[in-house]
């Protein structure tokens, strides 16, 4: 048994010879390495996705620890990404990860997409997300949308031509204000996201389109809200709208 | 008429999380949000910057899709109607 088949031995039998090479072969953005960006990259980092390129232009510091697992003490300071990049690198050194300690916005995002099979969302506030989405819909790149709010969360996949975009569901955003946050609703919330990036990138399962999946780690309860495009929606402006159900 | 209503998020800590309500035919979501808050006071101000005006962030679906693309609180009910609110939540 080589190393890498070695590696993967246990979620094999879930996804094949043919789904593990898809994930070997992947190409995705990690966009922000706070809460949600670090449990996506890890979970990304261990299935085996080929190519990660994370995004944050913060540096570490002491409270983010409660909730942004890559990082430890002695990296107060450090730059996110590139931290995360060493970390995930030793955590599984069969696969490539590149650091970008850059802003991203409208003009710095064309790049950052370009040749990526998933833009992960791992962003603190909505205007960033909705540069995403715009950036998503542009190359038609899926857009896996997740957030959270002390123990709320949602996740919704953005499949551009498929399914409604985050501006069809969510036209106005929520304050931008800091918001309590603890390590285990990015653990849940991440962790969907990445289940729902390995099943788009296997071709495996159902992807949560045209569905916003609501966490309540309060009281136990998860939820299914039915969204559609809308034709009126400012940025995909109803163009998948003649598909609806 | 039959309305189902499901909130989310912080909202749950004003009101029961699912609910069914009987409405007067040609109800309207403004009007079935001012029920919800005649049944639960506190929601009120979790809902209305004043009266009449929903909080911008506070989405409502009316099945699936979000009243701002519809007619807003003037937007018709109709029989079965599913009705979602929920504050999105925006941290990462
Ligand atoms: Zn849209």
């Amino acid at each position: 048994m080589t190393d890498t088949s070695e590696r993967y031995q246990r979620q094999l039998p879930l996804i094949g010879e043919t789904g593990q090479e898809r994930l070997s072969t992947s190409r995705v953005l990690i966009a922000g390495a706070g809460g949600l960006g670090t449990t996506i990259a890890t979970f990304l980092t261990v299935a085996g996705i080929g190519f990660i390129r994370i995004v944050d232009e913060d540096t570490i510091e002491r409270n983010n620890l409660n909730r942004q697992i890559l990082y430890r003490e002695p990296d107060r300071g450090e730059r996110k990404a590139e931290i995360a990049r060493q970390r995930l690198v030793e955590i599984n050194p069969e696969i490539e990860v590149q650091a970008l300690c850059t802003h991203i916005d409208d003009q710095s995002i064309g790049g950052m997409v370009r040749g990526m099979d998933i833009i992960m969302d791992g962003m603190d506030n909505f205007s960033t997300r909705y540069v995403l989405n715009r950036a998503a819909l542009r190359q038609k790149i899926p857009f896996i949308h997740g957030a959270v709010n002390g123990f709320y969360g949602q996740v919704t996949s953005i499949i551009p031509g498929k399914s409604p975009c985050l501006r069809c569901i969510v036209p106005h955003p929520p304050s931008a204000d800091k918001v309590p946050i603890i390590g285990v609703t990015c653990g849940v919330i991440g962790s969907i996201q990445v289940t729902e990036a390995i099943k788009y990138l296997t071709g495996r399962g159902d992807i949560l389109t045209g569905r916003l999946l609501l966490w309540d780690g309060f009281r136990g309860d998860a939820a299914i809200i039915n969204v559609v495009n809308e034709p009126d929606c400012s940025e995909c402006t109803g163009e998948w709208a003649g598909e609806r159900g | 008429m039959k309305i189902s209503i499901r909130v989310f998020a912080s909202l749950r800590d004003f009101m029961v999380p699912s609910l069914e309500l009987n409405l007067l035919p040609g109800a309207t979501v403004g009007a079935l949000l001012v029920e919800l808050c005649r049944m639960y006071p506190p929601l009120d101000t979790a809902i209305f910057q004043s009266p009449g005006t929903v909080r911008e962030f506070v989405n409502i679906l009316k099945n699936g899709r979000n009243i701002h693309f519809l007619d807003g609180l003037v937007t018709a009910l109709q029989e079965g109607d599913v009705i979602a609110i929920f504050p999105p939540v925006g941290g990462g």
